[in-house]
């Protein structure tokens, strides 16, 4: 599905921009960070250690008020602590490495973002593909469907339909601890599946949206009748001829839902919705309780959601702008 | 097809979604686990009283009796009662919603405020250091998740400076609007904005950037098609070219976007209310989930949905009334 010319553009694009290249490191962070998160955290995430509790990150001072016993009765003493290499981003209200929740959070995000897409794209797009290609009744009740859907708003929708199922999620293995190469990190990923799941379905419809409109706009084209003439079923002819034929705006919006999902994951994890303790949101709402002490609780993990989606925000605009040389120039900065 | 036909049209089509809507949000208690009994009834409660209890919510009955039930109430605005606080929940819910409403208005205004002049400079300074400057707020604004970027705010401008309060609202527009004409004072007016400024910075900073790429990509395109060479060439001063002509064209894609982004606002809305604390109804419905009060549940997530169906249908009107070109389809 992805042509010659399209490779070309693609890399033509990437050497004449500064800003794919930027989107492409960021997103290169993030893949890694995710996939080796074991092995490069320096602690586990989950393990709490409140004698390192509010520990500030590395170059950073902090003033913390401590009981302590001098002179044979109980005093609050104020100490400044320094951050250290033990622990670069510092640590939590309960002592966790900040660092290594940073390295598993993007697994969170990461595979939601991904999965949530692909569940949204395959879903969209084959409801889309159906309604256009046939048009008439079906086409009108999938489409109204649609707009019932789109009514809500996808936060408002998320938001209810994950806080009433509740929070299912499945533990997955870390393929590196059980091979023993990372000791001490936890044995299973969490990953949420009611998240997931509902992330997709709060999506999909913007891609039935454009697949509906590319296959009612294919139906009309020659090779398309011609097919058809010849004989092709209607599933082949689809899924040959249509499918293929829509994929660039297709891919674009996918890219652009990953940073959309990724959002969102990061809101309902700010909530308390999503189930898992590992994520950059989940992580935000504890330290919003110690804005006052340490700031940095909260402000690391938003920092690396920022850059995630700006990584994805940006390989959008490389995609689109390879995918689409037309509006080049003209637009570049968009 | 005529305008007056096209909006009778589209307002039906408008109460045919918000039909759905409720349907939908009806649906909800049957496809989610667990009995509202459960969250109202006293861990030890006999079968007896589960089933009194059950009998008096009215889910004793089929479900097509209290769907039913149930729409002939909204008709009437009976929401029922809420099973936490039994007050009617209709009353809960609209109570909430001026708040909603002031956070949602005052993060537009904050966004075309901001977002318009930044993107005609960024357009008509390509390629230069204001450009740049604009781009690169754009992006890294739409990249920023608002709940995040509201608790920044609270941390650097509420904690480290204290120039604004931390959250809550502790006046509503109206009554504070109210008190310039009965006690001829602005002390109202000027606590309803120390207290709904950042979070409107923070709802309308997405749309800031939104809006901010929209112009400068509109602006870019239509300050080089013919007309604006034509007028350029007949002499036109260029303030006139840039401003009545193009920015003009430019502004008519963009209310259509803006149209389509309701929703984002909307959701942004929630959870801005979340982080601070704001009472309407994001905060409501969060917390009615939370507890399991169905009544305010469906009562605020239908105004939600109803509400964005109808701001919906009087944009779509809006905007075929003011483009002569628009296709009634």
């Amino acid at each position: 599905m992805i042509s010659d010319r399209l490779k070309r553009n693609l890399k033509k694009e990437f050497r004449n921009s500064l800003l794919a290249k930027v989107g492409v490191f960021l997103m290169l962070l993030v893949v890694l960070s995710a996939t080796f998160a074991p092995l490069l955290a320096p602690h586990n995430p989950t393990q709490t250690n409140p004698e390192q509790a509010q520990l500030p990150p590395l170059g950073f001072e902090s003033e913390r008020e401590t009981s302590e016993f001098v002179d044979g009765e109980v005093q609050t003493v104020s100490r400044s602590v320094e951050g250290s290499m033990e622990h670069p981003m510092g640590t939590d209200a309960v002592g966790r490495d900040m660092a290594s929740r940073i390295l598993y959070g993007a697994r969170t995000s990461l595979l939601v973002g991904l999965i949530g897409s692909a569940v949204a794209a395959i879903t969209g797009v084959t409801v889309g593909l159906t309604a256009g290609y046939y048009g008439g009744r079906i086409d009108d009740g999938l489409m109204r469907f649609a707009d019932v859907m789109l009514a809500f708003p996808s936060l408002v929708l998320a938001v209810a339909l994950v806080g009433l199922l509740g929070p299912l999620t499945v533990p997955i293995p870390d393929p590196f601890v059980t091979a023993g190469l990372a000791d001490g990190m936890p044995e299973t990923f969490v990953f949420p599946v009611t998240v997931t799941l509902v992330v997709a379905l709060v999506n999909w419809v913007w891609f039935a949206r454009i697949a509906r409109g590319e296959a009612l706009s294919l139906r009309q084209e020659e090779y398309v009748k011609a097919a058809r003439s010849m004989g092709a079923s209607d599933g082949r002819i689809i899924l040959r001829h249509v499918l293929p034929n829509s994929f660039t705006p297709i891919l674009v919006l996918a890219t652009i839902q990953v940073a959309a999902i990724i959002l969102l994951e990061s809101a309902l994890s700010f909530l308390g919705f999503s189930g898992t303790n590992l994520s950059w949101g989940f992580d935000i709402a504890q330290g919003r309780n110690y804005l006052a002490t340490s700031w940095w609780i909260a402000s690391i993990p938003g920092l690396a959601i920022v850059a995630a989606v700006i990584g994805i925000n940006l390989i959008g605009d490389w995609l689109r702008d390879a995918l689409d040389p037309g509006i080049e120039g003209e637009s570049g900065g968009m | 097809m005529s305008l007056a036909k096209f909006l009778v049209r589209r307002s039906l089509q408008g109460l045919f979604v918000i039909w759905g809507v409720v349907t939908a949000v009806f649906m909800l208690r049957f496809v989610t686990p667990g009995s509202p009994v459960d969250f109202v009834a006293p861990l030890d409660a006999s079968p007896e009283l589960r089933a009194r209890i059950a009998a008096e919510l009215g889910l004793d009955q089929p479900m097509y009796i209290q769907y039913l039930d149930y729409l002939w109430g909204l008709l009437q605005l009976d929401m029922g009662y809420s099973y936490i606080s039994s007050t009617p929940a209709a009353a809960r819910v609209f109570a909430r919603l001026p708040a909603t409403i002031e956070l949602a208005v005052a993060a537009t205004v904050v966004a075309i405020v901001f977002s318009i002049p930044l993107g005609v400079i960024s357009a008509t300074n390509r390629h230069e250091p204001a450009d740049y400057a604009a781009t690169g707020f754009s992006l890294v604004g739409i990249s920023t998740p608002n709940f995040w970027l509201g608790i920044m705010l609270v941390l650097l401008v509420s904690v480290q400076l204290g120039w604004f309060p931390t959250g809550r609202r502790a006046i509503g527009f109206w009554p504070a609007v109210q008190l310039i004409w009965q006690e001829g004072t602005l002390a109202g007016i000027v606590v309803w904005l120390r207290y709904i400024t950042l979070p409107a910075i923070t709802l309308g900073t997405y749309f800031t950037a939104l809006i901010t790429r929209l112009t400068r990509s509109g602006m870019l395109d239509e300050l080089g098609k013919e007309y604006v060479r034509a007028a350029r060439a007949k002499g036109l001063p260029e303030t006139l070219v840039r401003y009545k002509h193009a920015l003009r064209n430019t502004l008519i894609p963009i209310i259509t976007i803006l149209g389509l982004q309701l929703g984002t606002l909307i959701g942004g809305a929630v959870i801005t209310e979340a982080v601070f604390t704001w009472p309407g109804l994001g905060t409501l419905v969060i917390d009615a989930i939370n507890s399991r009060d169905w009544p305010i549940i469906q009562g605020s997530l239908i105004v939600i949905g109803a509400g964005f169906v109808i701001v919906n249908t009087i944009v779509d009107g809006l905007y075929a009334y003011i483009n002569p070109q628009v296709v009634y389809e």
